[in-house]
């Protein structure tokens, strides 16, 4: 104890030392290290969830982005500036998003925010980041209401949402499991948004929804909608069931071995979410935006990349979580070196004009970011679950790819009324 | 919507399916809230701890069955050599005993409460039942996990053209035969005669020379234990995450307010009741199948204060 | 132990010490907040929270009624302020009337329930309705949004006489939370050191005897859970146009759980002055240790449950104590028999 005893004496002369070189930045200011004396570091705060219901998932959010930043600092920073990290929990709540998206711009001074997983988290960050025009990227939250009537000028959404994962999987799972659907609905603004945009889907492809069972968000025991699901006797269950409603769920289903027939149709299928879970949790078709196992150029070293970063994680190979986080960074620091500024509506209008190559992207089919929803349209995977497989990473078989126009989310887009350039505060990071 | 009709109809010809599932659930809700009960009723302390010490008991039987801790060492592949069935037995033996355990350390912790408000009780088992949490957290990690199940006891079986989950059904055996020990234990037995003396008068238990201590700490220990064992029987069927304890507790905490605190019998009713609700509402209005416990709860209460069998408690003052 | 009775009467002026430093503190937050590491938006919470911990130590402390159901009523404000901004019009003081009268009508209805049960049975159905109320905003989307909540509550300006203030701006919006603040901190000193405040404690003491020396104790917990419900509804009204908008977590157990936890490690058993300690203490360590570590939550809990254990009167009553000590007093204090 003795030695790390530090005198009253001492911490008065640091701390009166620091008051006189860069002001007292309070007792918790950070140590910085800067790449070059003169240029500021561009700092971003991470608003990842790291407790609560997905706090798995804001992981792996964390470590795609760290994963462009590491590689951006490498280069030699983002026009010539290091970047910088500030880490702190959403919690996966929406009030505690609020505080932290004004910490991290009153007190921490960040330049830009980065990381969702929930929708109401996201939300409540992007009418904080809004205020003060702070760009703010929903990596991985895919409420279709994000990029429609809750979208801000200061927001970009880089997962694909609930309607894009439907339009992918109506058409085809009419035709080949039949006309009789029951949808499966999680009782709240997410599972609602999603459940309609498959009731369009079906009426236009012909199919006929015999019953939508409402659950409400919190349902831990499925039997009794089981049963009901029997009875009806459907050739397709079209489940929106999200967090930890659909843990529950996926293990009964696996029980009572009802994951083949009927065909059950997921929305999406995080990875986070099932990594190293048994195959039969696996239940159904489902979508996903990128898969570590894709035959495409560059995915296998985007892998390798992966592993050297986090040798030690648990996750052996990085999912569509890690994928979303990483680009949606990797675009930023991007757009912020054509736009050879820090400026926020430069930097915006270079992210709305975005376009990558299917091939940079490692995916079928070039993606762009819509202009007029801030939301990335990109290629659809649906995915099943890969029996006999003898990798226990190689979880998924995927079935096909459907190109971002085919499933463009075309019922939010009209809700969405982005705030003019001249209503967005002026912010420079 | 005529095809709604029509399947309504239907279904009301077969509402026997619905009420099993209900009353299996029941007993379910009914083993999950044992532990609870027994430690309200005998020591009068409402442990919020109950559904993280479900939760850690779950996971204490997780990590002895796939001997997570051990793995890759000669003991580990020793151990890993054995059948499902023999290691899942263990882990069923295991996981609760050292939840027990945990619990004993948080009735040491209790003690300086004792005797004051029955709010300190509360407030200490909250503030524990967030370490708990937060330790399972540090230790097993955030992601949901699952807990093998042998085979003889997994797998789906057809009733009525129906299928039912087999695990289900011997989970809701286990609740029985369970609540049927619990019950022998406190009715039957000289122990349970003292800790049951113990709950309405510790000078009679002082004066007949038992150690009041060592009685509660054990009263405390075995109700942690069966959180322990509801935990490790739930997991297969709930999944298994660190926050998996507020998805216990609160329907513990209904059931005991329905049943009557201190009331055995009481609980086991409400359970069987709540489980009926959950079950018929889950299939004929499966909006309202969570808030179906809530209100009767209020149904209930508002019109017997002290639930259905429960008696005059301590607590009340 | 000491309870808030051991400490001796005090006359209805509330210029004493403590009344001094707070209103100090609060008035001047804006110049130094940035000068010791925080933040104005920490201030705006604390300062909101600090409200709804007063007004529910009326009812824990004094009253000695265990209520872990108190977001709900802070929730129910929050709502009631978005709603009247979206659908009647916009203003401030409508808009906080709203938030407080929802919040009390909620509060009364609840209370006429509650009012008859006594102990464990009050508590936990204080939990049932919190339970009750959590659900319905989550599931009436309708009307409050559902999970994602009711969003783009505005801050609208305040007008006073010929001023107009613009709240967006976070130090504005921080002196007007504090102004009304200190302004129901100044009327709950005035309730609890009136009579009946007195009636209050007695019911906490003995309720069997104060209903012998001829009170009415129903309609006394009634009112006192009224009361505290209206105070929660004004912070809720606060918080949501701190937040521009409205959640349902608020409302949620694990939230009526911290708020109890924050009074009684401030000590609110004891002081009236307690549930602030705990507020601030809650607020600062959350911020300092959450910015360190992801398992802050951890270290808070085991501090709690320590305290519980060993000091149950929480931070005021060791201020308590340490300042008898310090003042040369021998301390009076004996620890409670079992």
């Amino acid at each position: 104890m003795s030695q790390s005893k530090i005198s009253r004496r001492r911490l008065l002369t640091s701390a009166a030392a620091a008051a006189g070189g860069v002001g007292f930045m309070g007792p918790w200011a950070h140590n910085r290290v800067y790449a070059q004396a003169t240029a500021k570091p561009i700092k971003i705060g991470i608003t990842s969830d790291a407790s609560g219901q997905y706090a798995n998932s804001g992981a792996e959010d964390r470590r795609g982005m760290m994963m462009a930043i590491a590689e951006a600092n490498a280069k030699g920073g983002v026009l010539g500036r290091k970047i910088e990290t500030f880490h702190l929990d959403t919690e996966t709540t929406p009030a505690t998003g609020s505080r932290v998206a004004e910490r991290m711009i009153t007190r921490e001074n960040c330049g830009f925010l980065i990381g969702a997983i929930h929708s109401g988290v996201a939300n409540a960050i992007s009418q904080v980041a809004q205020k003060y025009g702070v760009i703010y990227l929903n990596t991985n939250s895919s409420a279709p209401s994000e990029a429609g009537q809750n979208c801000h000028r200061v927001k970009f959404v880089w997962d694909a949402n609930g309607s894009n994962f439907s339009k992918a999987a109506v058409k085809a799972a009419v035709e080949k499991f039949g006309k009789k659907w029951v949808l499966l609905t999680n009782d709240y603004v997410w599972g609602h948004s999603t459940a309609a945009a498959t009731k369009n889907l079906l009426r236009n492809y012909g199919g006929q929804m015999v019953e939508e069972i409402l659950v409400p968000q919190g349902t831990r025991d499925f039997s009794s909608q089981l049963l009901k699901i029997q009875q009806i006797n459907p050739g397709v269950v079209s489940a929106a069931i999200g967090g930890d409603d659909l843990k529950a769920m996926r293990q009964q289903i696996a029980q009572l071995k009802m994951g083949d027939k009927p065909a059950w149709i997921n929305n999406q299928q995080d990875w986070a979410d099932v990594y190293g879970l048994p195959l039969d949790n696996l239940f159904g078709v489902f979508g996903t935006t990128w898969y570590y196992n894709l035959d495409l150029p560059g995915v296998s070293d985007f892998v390798k990349r992966y592993q050297a970063m986090y040798p030690d994680t648990y996750m052996k190979v990085p999912g569509n979580v890690f994928y979303n986080g990483y680009w949606a960074t990797r675009e930023l620091f991007a757009a912020i070196e054509r736009a050879g500024s820090t400026n926020n509506i430069k930097v915006i209008k270079q992210l709305e004009n975005l376009k990558v190559s299917a091939r940079d992207r490692m995916q079928h089919h070039d993606a762009w970011m819509d202009p007029n929803t801030h939301q990335m349209q990109q290629t659809i995977y649906l995915a099943t679950a890969n029996v006999g497989t003898k990798d226990p990473d190689d979880m998924f078989k995927i079935l096909g790819n459907s190109a971002p126009k085919d499933v463009m989310d075309v019922d939010s887009a009209p809700a969405c009324k982005l705030e003019t350039y001249e209503a967005t505060s002026t912010f420079d990071a | 919507m005529p095809v709604f009709a029509v399947n309504n109809v239907l279904h009301m010809t077969s509402l026997v399916p619905h009420i099993v599932n209900g009353l299996t659930l029941g007993l379910l809700f009914a083993l999950i809230a044992l532990g609870f009960t027994l430690i309200v009723g005998v020591m009068e302390v409402i442990n919020l701890a109950h559904g993280s010490l479900f939760t850690l008991g779950a996971y204490l039987a997780m990590s002895t069955i796939g001997a997570s801790w051990f793995a890759g060492t000669p003991f580990g592949i020793w151990w890993l050599e054995f059948p499902l069935n023999v290691r899942y037995f263990l882990g069923l033996a295991l996981g609760p005993v050292l939840a027990g355990a945990v619990g004993m350390l948080l009735e040491l912790c209790l003690r300086p409460t004792y005797g004051k408000a029955p709010l300190y009780g509360l407030l200490l088992t909250f503030g524990a039942a967030i370490v708990v949490e937060e330790a399972i957290r540090l230790v097993w990690g955030t992601g949901e996990q699952s807990m093998p199940v042998p085979q003889m006891i997994s797998g789906a079986f057809l009733m009525g053209g129906l299928i039912f989950s087999t695990y289900k059904f011997y989970a809701a055996g286990f609740a029985i035969v369970a609540i049927l020990m619990v019950w022998l234990f406190l009715e039957r037995t000289p122990y349970g005669a003292i800790i049951k003396a113990g709950a309405h008068d510790s000078e009679m238990v002082r004066a007949l020379g038992y150690d009041l201590g060592r009685l509660r700490l054990l009263v405390f220990g075995f109700g942690s234990a069966l959180a322990g064992i509801a935990g490790m029987v739930m997991a297969p069927i709930w999944g298994l995450r660190p926050h998996l304890g507020i998805d216990v507790v609160i329907p513990a905490f209904l059931i005991i307010v329905i049943g009557g605190v201190g009331s055995f019998w009481g609980a086991v009713a409400a359970a069987i009741l709540v489980g009926l609700a959950t079950g018929i509402t889950g299939a004929y209005a499966p909006a309202w199948s969570l808030m179906s416990m809530y209100i009767l709860l209020i149904a209930i209460v508002g019109f017997r204060a002290r639930g259905l069998l429960g008696r005059r408690s301590a607590l009340e003052n | 132990m000491i309870t808030l009775s051991d400490i001796p009467a005090r006359s209805q002026m509330p210029l004493t010490l403590p009344m001094g430093i707070f209103v100090v503190v609060m008035a001047t937050a804006p110049f130094w907040l940035a000068r010791v590491g925080l933040y104005q938006y920490l201030g705006v919470e604390i300062a909101i929270w600090v409200l709804f911990a007063m007004g529910f130590n009326l009812l824990f402390g004094y009253t000695g009624l265990h209520s872990f159901g108190h977001g709900a009523y802070l929730g129910i404000g929050a709502y009631a302020f978005g709603l009247f901004q979206h659908h009647a019009a916009i203003s401030l003081w409508g808009g906080l009337f709203a938030a407080i009268a929802a919040a009390s009508v909620a509060g009364a209805v609840v209370g006429a329930f509650l009012s008859h049960r006594r102990g464990i049975y009050y508590a936990l159905l204080t939990i049932g309705f919190g339970q009750v109320f959590w659900f319905s905003a989550m599931k009436l989307h309708w009307l409050t949004g559902g999970e994602d909540g009711l969003l783009n509550i505005p801050r609208p300006d305040l007008v006073i006489g010929p001023w107009r203030f613009d709240l967006n701006d976070n130090a504005v919006f921080y002196w007007f939370v504090a102004a009304i603040t200190i302004a129901a901190v100044l009327l709950m000193w005035r309730v609890v050191n009136a009579p009946v405040g007195r009636v209050l404690q007695a019911i906490r003491q003995n309720e069997t005897r104060a209903r012998f020396v001829g009170y009415d104790v129903w309609r006394w917990k009634w009112l006192a859970f009224t009361i505290s419900a209206a105070f929660a509804g004004l912070a809720g009204g606060l918080f949501s146009m701190a937040q521009q908008s409205a959640y349902p977590d608020v409302m949620s157990l694990h939230q009526s759980g911290i708020i109890v936890m924050m009074v009684l490690v401030g000590g609110g058993l004891v002081s009236f002055w307690g549930p602030v300690l705990g507020v601030v203490l809650y607020f600062v360590a959350r911020d300092v240790l959450g910015g360190l570590t992801e398992a802050w939550l951890l270290w808070y809990g085991l501090l709690f449950v320590i305290m519980v254990m060993v000091r149950p009167e929480g931070m005021a009553g060791l201020l308590h104590v340490l300042l008898r000590r310090t003042s040369g007093q021998v301390s009076t204090v004996k620890p409670e028999k079992a």
